[in-house]
C-alpha cells in the first residue's frame, strides 16, 4: 500500500503516540493506567508504523526476534525484582522493607519497586503486542505481499 | 550457609518462580543455544525437587506452611499455603512431569519441527508452574490467573504440532476452557460481592457469617464453580473437548494433559468445596449427590465410548474420562475412606495414564502405528513398551499387586461406608468394561499373529532410545511398587484427608 | 402476589448486575450457537466483558471517585480492588483472544473455511 497521506500522517503521529505511551507507563503508580495500558499504546505505535509503511521497514525498527527477546526479558525482570526482596532477607516481591527508594508520595520517582516493575512490564506488553502482530501477519503474509 | 536459609524460608514461592523464570528464559536461550533448552527444562525440574524436598520436610516437622507474598499479611496480600493436600499434589506433579519430560526430550524431536522445539519447553514449564501454583494458592484471583495460564499453555502444547486436527482440537479446548474460567470468575465476583475477601480462609469466615442473608448468591456461586471445574476436569456431560485434544496432541503433551492437568482442577474444586463453602449449604443443594451421579455417568460412558475406538490414543483419552469419574466419586462420597481412594487415584492414575500414553507414543515413534488392529504381534518386538502397556492395562482394570487395585479398593470400601451400594456396582461394572478394551490389545500384541504374513512386509521397528525406555520402566515399577506398598503415599493422603474433613 | 413496581424498582437499582447478566447470556449464546469461528471468539469476548462489568460494579460506591488520594480533600472513593483485578482479567482475556485468533488463522489455512459445520463435514468425508 503506497499512500502518501497515510505515511506522512503516521510519520508525524508515531513519536507523539510513543511519548504518550511512555507517559502512561511512567505515571503508572500515580494515575490510572500503567504498564498494560501504556504498553498497549506503545506497541500500537509500532504496529501503525509497520502498517503504514511495510513489514520490512517495520521490522528494521523492531524485528520479530528483538521483540520476542524484550518480551521474555520483561517477564524475567519482574521475577528478578521479586527475587531482590528475597535477597534482602524479606519475602518475595517485598517493596519498602527490601530497601527500594520510596520517595515522597506523588513524585515521579517514588513507590520503590512499583515504578521499576511498571517500566519493565510496560516494555514487555509493548513488545508482546508487536510480537502478536508479527506472528499473526507472518502466517498469512505470503499470500498478500 | 545463607543460601540454605533462603531455600528454607522461601521454597514455596521459589518453586513456582523458578518454573516461570526458566520458561521466560527459554525463548532467549533458544536463539542462542538451541540444544540447551531440554537440559534447562530438566534443570528446572531438578531444582523443583530440591524445593519440594525441603517443603515436605518442613510440612512433616512443622505443619502447614503459610507464605505471604510481598510481606502483606493475608486479608490484603496473596497467600500461598502448603498443607498435606498441596504437598501431595506437588509431589505427584513434579515426579510425573519430570519423567514425561525425559521421555519427551527424544520423542519431541521426532514429532515437532525444530523451530518450535524450544518454545515447547517454555509452554511445558509454564504449564507445570501454573499447576503447582494452583496446588498451593490460597487466593481466589490468584487461582483464576493460574487457571488461565494453565489453560493457555495447555492449548499451546496441543496446537504446537500445527497439523489440522491439533489446531482444531486446541481451538475447541480454548473455547470451552474460556467458558469454564468465565464461570469461575463470575462466581468469584459473586462471593467477593457478599464476603469482601479473596483469601480462601477469610472468605470462608465471611461467607459463613452472611450465608443466611444471601443464600442465593452462594448457591449460584457454587453452581458456577461446579460447572467451571467440571468443564475443566472433563466430567461426563462436559467432556466433549477432551478426546480430540488428548488424542491429537504430541504424546508427551497427551501424557501430561491426561495425567495431571485434568486432576489439578479436581483438587482445586475439592479445596473450594471443603474450605470455602459452609457445610450447611450442602443441605440446601445436594452437590455431593450430583457429583456422584455425574461421576457414575462419566465412569460408565467413558468406558463405553472407549470400547468402540479404533485409534489407540483416542481410546486412552476416553478412558481418562472414565478415570476422572473415579476421582470425583471419591470427592462425592465425602467420607474419609472414599476421599482417600479418590486422592490416591489421582496419584495412581497420573502414573498409569501417563505411562500408557507414553508407551502409545513409543509405539508411534518406533513403528508409526496408531490403529489398535495393527498392533498384532508387536509385543515380542518391543518388549519394554508393551510390558509397560500391560502393567498399565492391569492397573487400569485393577488387578491386585498394581496400584489401580488399591485405589479401587478404597473407593469400594468408601461406597460401603456411605451405604451407597449402587456405586459399588458401578465400580465393578467399569472394571469389567476396562478389561474389555485393554486386554484385547495386550493379548493381540503378545499372542496375535499377523494374518497375511508373507504378503505384507514386516512392521519396521526402530530401536527404542534409552531416554524413552527408562521413564517407562520407572513408571511401570512405580505402578507395581505402590500397588504392593501403598503406605508410602498413603502417609500423606491420610493426613490430607484428616485435615480436609 | 408479586408487586411488579417493587420488582422493577429493584431491578433498576441493580441495573449493572442485570445488564451484565444479559450480556453474559448474549455472549454465551453467540459462542454456542454460531458456527462461524470468529463469531465464537466475539461471543467469548462479550461473555468476558459481561463478567468484568459485573465484577467492577461490585466495587462501585454511589458518588465515589477514582481512589487517587489528594491531601486535604475528603471524598468517597470507589473500591479499587475489583478494578485492579479486572485490569488483570482484561489482560488475560486479550491474550486468550489473540491466541484464539491465531488458531483461527491456522484453521483457515488448513481447511479454507471458517464455518464449524463445514469443517466437521470436511473431517467426516476424509476419515
Amino acid at each position: 500500500m503506497e499512500d502518501l497521506i497515510v505515511r506522512m500522517v503516521s510519520r508525524i503521529v508515531v513519536p507523539f503516540i510513543q511519548v504518550y505511551g511512555f507517559y502512561v507507563i511512567l505515571h503508572g503508580h500515580l494515575t490510572p493506567g500503567g504498564s498494560f495500558s501504556g504498553g498497549a499504546i506503545l506497541g500500537s505505535s509500532m504496529i501503525l508504523f509497520a502498517l503504514a509503511f511495510n513489514l520490512e521497514r517495520g521490522a528494521k525498527k523492531l524485528s520479530h526476534e528483538t521483540s520476542t527477546i524484550v518480551e521474555c526479558a520483561g517477564a524475567g525482570w519482574f521475577a528478578i525484582l521479586g527475587l531482590v526482596g528475597i535477597y534482602m532477607g524479606q519475602n518475595f516481591l517485598t517493596n519498602k522493607e527490601a530497601g527500594f527508594y520510596m520517595g515522597a508520595p506523588g513524585d515521579l520517582v517514588s513507590s520503590g519497586a512499583i515504578v521499576l516493575i511498571t517500566l519493565g512490564l510496560g516494555l514487555k506488553v509493548a513488545s508482546t503486542v508487536v510480537t502478536l502482530f508479527y506472528s499473526l501477519i507472518e502466517v498469512e503474509g505470503d499470500a498478500h505481499d | 550457609m545463607t543460601f540454605i536459609n533462603v531455600i528454607h524460608a522461601h521454597s514455596t514461592v521459589l518453586l513456582i518462580v523458578s518454573f516461570l523464570l526458566f520458561s521466560f528464559l527459554m525463548p532467549i536461550l533458544e536463539r542462542w543455544k538451541n540444544s540447551w533448552c531440554a537440559t534447562m527444562a530438566v534443570a528446572a525440574h531438578v531444582l523443583a525437587f530440591v524445593f519440594i524436598g525441603n517443603l515436605s520436610w518442613r510440612v512433616f516437622t512443622e505443619g502447614t506452611i503459610h507464605y505471604e507474598l510481598g510481606g502483606w499479611s493475608p486479608p490484603w496480600g496473596i497467600e500461598f499455603v502448603v498443607d498435606y493436600l498441596a504437598l501431595f499434589m506437588l509431589i505427584t506433579i513434579s515426579t510425573v512431569s519430570f519423567l514425561i519430560l525425559i521421555f519427551g526430550t527424544v520423542d519431541l524431536t521426532h514429532e515437532l519441527k525444530p523451530k518450535v522445539l524450544g518454545l515447547y519447553y517454555t509452554l511445558y514449564l509454564l504449564l507445570v508452574g501454573a499447576m503447582m501454583g494452583l496446588a498451593v494458592t490460597n487466593d481466589f484471583f490468584n487461582m483464576f490467573v493460574f487457571m488461565e495460564i494453565a489453560a493457555i499453555s495447555a492449548c499451546g502444547i496441543i496446537s504446537v504440532k500445527s497439523d489440522r486436527e491439533c489446531v482444531e482440537a486446541s481451538f475447541k479446548y480454548l473455547m470451552l476452557s474460556a467458558v469454564g474460567t468465565g464461570c469461575v470468575l463470575l462466581s468469584v465476583a459473586l462471593l467477593y460481592m457478599i464476603g469482601g475477601h479473596l483469601n480462601f480462609a477469610f472468605a470462608a469466615v465471611a461467607i459463613q457469617d452472611v450465608a443466611h442473608i444471601y443464600p442465593n448468591n452462594i448457591l449460584v456461586a457454587l453452581a458456577l464453580f461446579s460447572v467451571g471445574f467440571i468443564v475443566k476436569a472433563a466430567l461426563f456431560p462436559l467432556h466433549v473437548w477432551l478426546p480430540d485434544a488428548h488424542s491429537s496432541a504430541p504424546s508427551p503433551s497427551s501424557a501430561i494433559l491426561s495425567g495431571l492437568v485434568i486432576k489439578i482442577y479436581t483438587v482445586v474444586y475439592l479445596k473450594l468445596l471443603y474450605k470455602v463453602f459452609p457445610i450447611e449449604l450442602f443441605d440446601l443443594l445436594p452437590v455431593f449427590d450430583m457429583i456422584l451421579i455425574l461421576s457414575a455417568l462419566s465412569i460408565f460412558f467413558g468406558s463405553i465410548f472407549a470400547i468402540v475406538q479404533e485409534d489407540i490414543k483416542r481410546m486412552l483419552a476416553f478412558s481418562s474420562i472414565a478415570q476422572i469419574g473415579y476421582v470425583f466419586l471419591g470427592i462425592g462420597l465425602a467420607n474419609s475412606t472414599g476421599l482417600t481412594g479418590g486422592l490416591l487415584h489421582i496419584f495412581n492414575h497420573a502414573m498409569m495414564k501417563s505411562m500408557l500414553f507414553l508407551s502409545a507414543g513409543a509405539i508411534i515413534y518406533c513403528t508409526g502405528i496408531r490403529k489398535i488392529d495393527d498392533l498384532k504381534g508387536i509385543g515380542l518386538k518391543m518388549p519394554v513398551v508393551m510390558g509397560a502397556f500391560t502393567i498399565g492395562a492391569m492397573a487400569m482394570v485393577g488387578i491386585p499387586t498394581t496400584n489401580g487395585f488399591i485405589s479401587k479398593l478404597y473407593l469400594a470400601l468408601g461406597t460401603l461406608d456411605a451405604n451407597k451400594h449402587f456405586y459399588l456396582a458401578i465400580i465393578l461394572i467399569s472394571s469389567f468394561l476396562n478389561c474389555l478394551y485393554y486386554f484385547p490389545i495386550v493379548i493381540n500384541a503378545f499372542f496375535g499373529e499377523s494374518e497375511e504374513e508373507d504378503g505384507e512386509e514386516e512392521i519396521q521397528v526402530k530401536k527404542l532410545p534409552l531416554r524413552m525406555s527408562v521413564p517407562l520402566i520407572i513408571l511401570g515399577a512405580g505402578c507395581m511398587i505402590f500397588g504392593i506398598f501403598p503406605k508410602y503415599i498413603l502417609v500423606i493422603i491420610e493426613r490430607a484427608v484428616e485435615m480436609i474433613l | 402476589m408479586i408487586d411488579f413496581a417493587d420488582v422493577a424498582m429493584r431491578l433498576f437499582e441493580n441495573m449493572y448486575y442485570l445488564v451484565s447478566v444479559i450480556l453474559f447470556v448474549i455472549g454465551f449464546h453467540t459462542m454456542l450457537t454460531h458456527s462461524n469461528l470468529i463469531k465464537k471468539v466475539i461471543g467469548m469476548n462479550i461473555m468476558d466483558t459481561a463478567i468484568f462489568l459485573f465484577f467492577v460494579s461490585t466495587g462501585y460506591v454511589q458518588g465515589g471517585v477514582a481512589p487517587i488520594i489528594e491531601p486535604g480533600v475528603e471524598q468517597a472513593y470507589i473500591n479499587p480492588l475489583p478494578t485492579a483485578l479486572i485490569l488483570t482479567g482484561i489482560v488475560v482475556a486479550v491474550s486468550v483472544t489473540a491466541f484464539a485468533l491465531s488458531l483461527v488463522v491456522k484453521i483457515y489455512e488448513h481447511y479454507g473455511t471458517l464455518d464449524a459445520e463445514e469443517i466437521m463435514r470436511i473431517r467426516s468425508t476424509e476419515s
